[in-house]
């Protein structure tokens, strides 16, 4: 039994539970519908029918072409540091958007992250991160049309 | 003929060929960066077309497609490193032949072979999509969910690790094609009590996290990587004498990539290895194959470029999408109000005559680009990736955003992407989840159609000759995979 892929089929399996869990708490169907199928009938049989897959999950290695060494090529080597760094700073500029309007946000996030990159010629990067966003919020807020938050500050390039 | 006419007479008009010609830049650009995919590239796109009338905007889309498949193959080339994934198959022969010095006759094979192949799909699906609408327009519903039942079961064997994964994941896709209100009996299904899920979960902002935001979180782990400067390449037209070494291996992997291509699912990528492995098998030089030979850059290029017109078969005849940036399309085309199926050939039948036209406008275009500015393409490698990544997100924050003009489908997108980046590592594809979320609601709605028509006798499903066929066709996508991995175990074994 692959042990990554047991855990993967339990949480899976955990899912499953929790939104057929969900598909017990929705409203009644007014009785005009009831001959019709319900609207629980076909997020459980999707729900059934990942369960069942997931089921046999932890032994796919050994009838998949390759076995375990196929199957585990991409996650053998461990999440790096900078993927999660990368996920909270993205977390941040999309929480910021509110706050900061999205142009300030899109200036923050062309500055942070290739900054969090490793990325240190400034020369380029300070444009970079001023230009491009005002490149594409004027693109998208003037030439599309598109209404951007201003945010708190009221700053939009448009 | 008149509405061919009409198709070249709106392609022709200005905007849109301007239109195209962007679709064709940005996606020779996409195609030859590494890391940048064509649905990815599409996915990003659709927010900026919908501001444009559907005609510009899915010939921008189609375009794109067409020109992302072939840009691939430039950097695979030149510095074996496959802009797109169906250009995998080239770098096989196409590397060594540009580390011999023949990286101008390399390209210029890669760019005459997609061009053959592209338009010979082009006129399969011109004669192809009217036919098999016009075969669809009988389907009752029982007949409509047997065949998207079909589709989804092709997910089990397209290109990725596992069936059983392709397949949980497109379960999951039309899970989640199920959030929002039952149109049957208007219940609210998974809403959580928050409006902004009443119309169910966007499209858009789920594609661009699944394809932009979980590569970028990927390829933080490689920020730091660059690739070898290119040098100076004179792209030649392939001689009399390459021309027909290959004029076979042209023409068959133009057939198997148009025929991957209509299989509902198989996109680009396995067309370009079965190609591959075709142009090997049937070469008199096998031996010449890995170390250089000009089949072995034909047949792949050939054939993933045949792909993209023969997916466009089932995506606008049936409205199942032939691979996953057809998926993406189909998507655009659901946001421009275009429902592709059997009735838009009844109802709009220009429409396809449009995209026919665009999608061989593009193949020209590229063809030119390709000979003559291969070079300048393949200068795109050399953006380094921490500027690169970055404006990848703020497309793609700046998208989500502007499809509703909502910051819930920031945070949608986003979502998307950190799941996506979790299942990609874990072997659960984004394209079979796509398929599963734009195939959901049809299968939903086939089935309850069915079920309302067999007064919920649903053994009179085998009734019908066409579900009986669609059915075995599903078993047999089904269980292909497993049994032909078990008959190689034993005769390995053997």
């Amino acid at each position: 039994m692959h042990r990554t892929d047991l855990a993967a089929a339990l949480l899976i399996l955990a899912g499953c539970g929790a939104v057929y869990y969900a598909t017990t708490t929705f409203d009644e169907v007014s009785p005009l519908f009831a001959d019709n199928i319900g609207p629980a009938w076909f997020p459980r049989l999707m729900l059934w029918s990942i369960a069942v897959l997931a089921l046999a999950l932890p032994f796919e290695h050994r009838f998949v072409a390759g076995g375990r060494r196929r199957l585990d090529e991409e996650r053998s080597d461990r999440v790096k540091r900078i993927t999660f760094l990368t996920a909270v700073l993205l977390f941040i500029v999309v929480a910021a958007i509110g706050l900061l309007g999205m142009a300030l946000a899109m200036v923050l996030v062309s500055a942070l992250l290739p900054l969090l990159w490793g990325e240190r010629r400034y020369r380029v990067l300070v444009p970079f991160a001023l230009l491009f966003p005002a490149a594409v919020a004027l693109l998208f807020s003037q030439v599309l049309r598109i209404y951007f938050e201003p945010g708190r500050f009221g700053f939009a390039f448009g | 003929m008149e509405l061919l006419a009409y198709g070249f007479g709106q392609v022709l008009d200005p905007f849109n060929l301007t239109v195209i010609l962007v679709g064709v830049l940005v996606g020779v650009t996409v195609g030859a960066l590494p890391g940048l995919s064509s649905p990815m590239a599409v996915a990003l796109l659709i927010p900026f077309t919908l501001t444009l009338d559907a005609v510009p905007a899915i010939a921008m889309l189609a375009a794109l497609y067409c020109a992302g498949t072939f840009g691939g193959s430039i950097t695979a080339i030149l510095i074996n490193a496959p802009g797109a994934p169906p250009a995998v198959a080239t770098a096989f022969d196409g590397y060594p032949m540009a580390k011999r010095g023949e990286a101008g006759r390399a390209l210029g094979m890669a760019t005459v072979a997609s061009v053959i192949g592209g338009v010979f799909s082009l006129v399969v699906f011109l004669v192809a999509t009217p036919l098999l609408a016009d075969l669809a327009l009988q389907f009752r519903p029982q007949e409509y969910f047997a065949l998207t039942l079909f589709a989804l079961s092709m997910l089990a064997s397209i290109s990725g690790r596992s069936a059983i994964r392709n397949l949980i994941a497109g379960a999951l896709g039309i899970l989640l094609g199920t959030v929002g209100v039952h149109l049957t009996s208007g219940v609210e299904r998974f809403t959580f009590g928050l409006h902004e899920l009443t119309d169910g979960i966007h499209f858009v902002p789920v594609l661009i996290g699944l394809f932009a935001v979980s590569e970028l979180l990927s390829q933080s782990r490689t920020a730091n990587v660059a690739y070898e400067r290119i040098t100076s390449v004179v792209i030649r037209l392939p001689s009399r004498a390459d021309f027909l070494k290959v004029r076979w291996t042209l023409l068959r992997s133009s057939c198997i990539g148009t025929f991957i291509g209509i299989l509902p699912a198989e996109g680009a990528t396995v067309a370009a290895i079965v190609g591959y492995n075709e142009a090997k098998r049937f070469s008199r030089h096998k031996e010449e194959f890995g170390k250089g030979a000009i089949e072995g850059i034909a047949g792949p290029e050939a054939a993933n470029n045949a792909a993209t017109g023969g997916a466009m078969v089932p995506t606008l005849a049936l409205g199942i999408p032939g691979s996953a940036t057809a998926a993406v399309i189909l998507a655009a085309l659901v946001a421009h109000g275009v429902r592709p199926g059997p009735r838009l050939l009844s109802q709009t039948p220009e429409f396809v005559y449009v995209i026919f036209a665009a999608m061989l406008i593009a193949n020209l275009m590229f063809f030119a680009l390709g000979l003559g500015g291969a070079k300048v393409f393949s200068r795109v490698t050399l953006i380094p990736r921490t500027f690169l990544w970055p404006a990848v997100f703020v497309f793609a924050i700046v998208g989500a955003y502007s499809a509703a003009a909502s910051l819930a489908d920031v945070w949608v997108m986003l979502i998307a992407g950190c799941i996506g980046f979790v299942m990609q590592r874990h072997g659960f594809g984004a394209a079979p989840l796509v398929m599963g979320l734009i195939l959901g609601p049809l299968v939903e709605e086939s089935l309850s159609q069915s079920m309302i028509l067999f007064d919920n006798n649903w053994l009179r499903f085998f009734e019908s000759p066409i579900c009986l066929a669609f059915f075995a066709l599903t078993l047999f996508g089904l269980f292909w995979s497993p049994l032909v991995a078990a008959l190689q175990r034993t005769a390995a074994r053997a």
